[in-house]
């Protein structure tokens, strides 16, 4: 879990379609790219958090004008960033593309590329939030 | 960043689809498109060309893998052309450089097709 105090926090919101998936890799890339990770670590990140924004997308499967909410909380060794979205309330995807398939490496994905991930519906609050956070290597 | 697709046919019944920028869940729709025009039009025989990708999801993973089943049920082939080491890492890390015949450059992808 976080520390309750952060060194920092960034806060970014997107609305919950394709087209904006490439801001949040963007943002997360400029965050990433401020901390002490290598190349590749910062692309790791900005993947996993590209698959979160995905996997939000599809879990609401247009049903929702609602944002997705990331929020980064940079500490010293760590990044932690939370991925938030509306549970949704529509039908699952009728897509014939195998999105089971999909799913499967997405969550492959941003368990491999991550150091830890864990995921909470919450839903009294109607929120599902996916938390994933990368230490920075000593 | 968006997504170019360019579609070349060396030889016929051959298509070599070149992909450049990135091929996430927004642009994915528009490689699937070109796949299954391709294939609908009787070009069987694929290959994708990813030199030029800089960024690949499981979006665009699912469109080849569904690529590859089609063209495959038609008797036909996707290959795939890859020599960046990060996209190639993606095929590792989800196991699917086993399904996937991925080569240095399109000469060797289409002697093998």
């Amino acid at each position: 879990m976080p520390d309750p105090k952060p060194l920092a926090e960034v806060e970014l919101s997107i609305p919950s379609r394709p087209e904006y998936v490439g801001v949040a890799r963007l943002a997360i890339l400029g965050v990433a790219s401020r901390m002490r990770f290598s190349y590749d670590e910062v692309e790791d990140i900005r993947l996993a958090v590209g698959e979160a924004c995905t996997r939000s997308i599809d879990r609401l499967n247009g049903g929702s004008d609602q944002p997705i909410h990331l929020r980064c909380l940079i500490d010293a060794n760590r990044l932690t960033i939370e991925v938030r979205s509306k549970l949704s309330s529509a039908p699952p995807s009728a897509e014939p593309e195998s999105p089971d398939a999909e799913k499967g490496l997405s969550d492959v994905l941003i368990r491999i590329l991550m150091d830890e991930v864990d995921t909470e519906e919450r839903a009294e609050e109607g929120i599902y939030l996916l938390r994933m956070v990368k230490y920075v290597a000593r | 960043m968006n997504l170019r697709v360019e579609t070349r046919t060396p030889r016929e019944g051959v298509a070599v689809i070149a992909l450049s920028g990135e091929a996430d869940v927004y642009t994915s729709p528009r490689i699937k498109q070109e796949i299954v025009d391709l294939l609908n039009n009787g070009t069987t025989k694929l290959v994708v060309d990813l030199t030029s990708v800089e960024y690949l999801d499981s979006t665009g993973l699912g469109v080849l893998i569904g690529g590859l089943k089609r063209a495959r049920e038609r008797d036909g082939d996707l290959k795939l052309i890859c020599d960046n080491l990060r996209i190639l890492r993606i095929f590792e890390i989800t196991g699917l450089t086993k399904i996937f015949d991925i080569y240095r450059s399109e000469s060797d992808a289409l002697e093998k097709l």
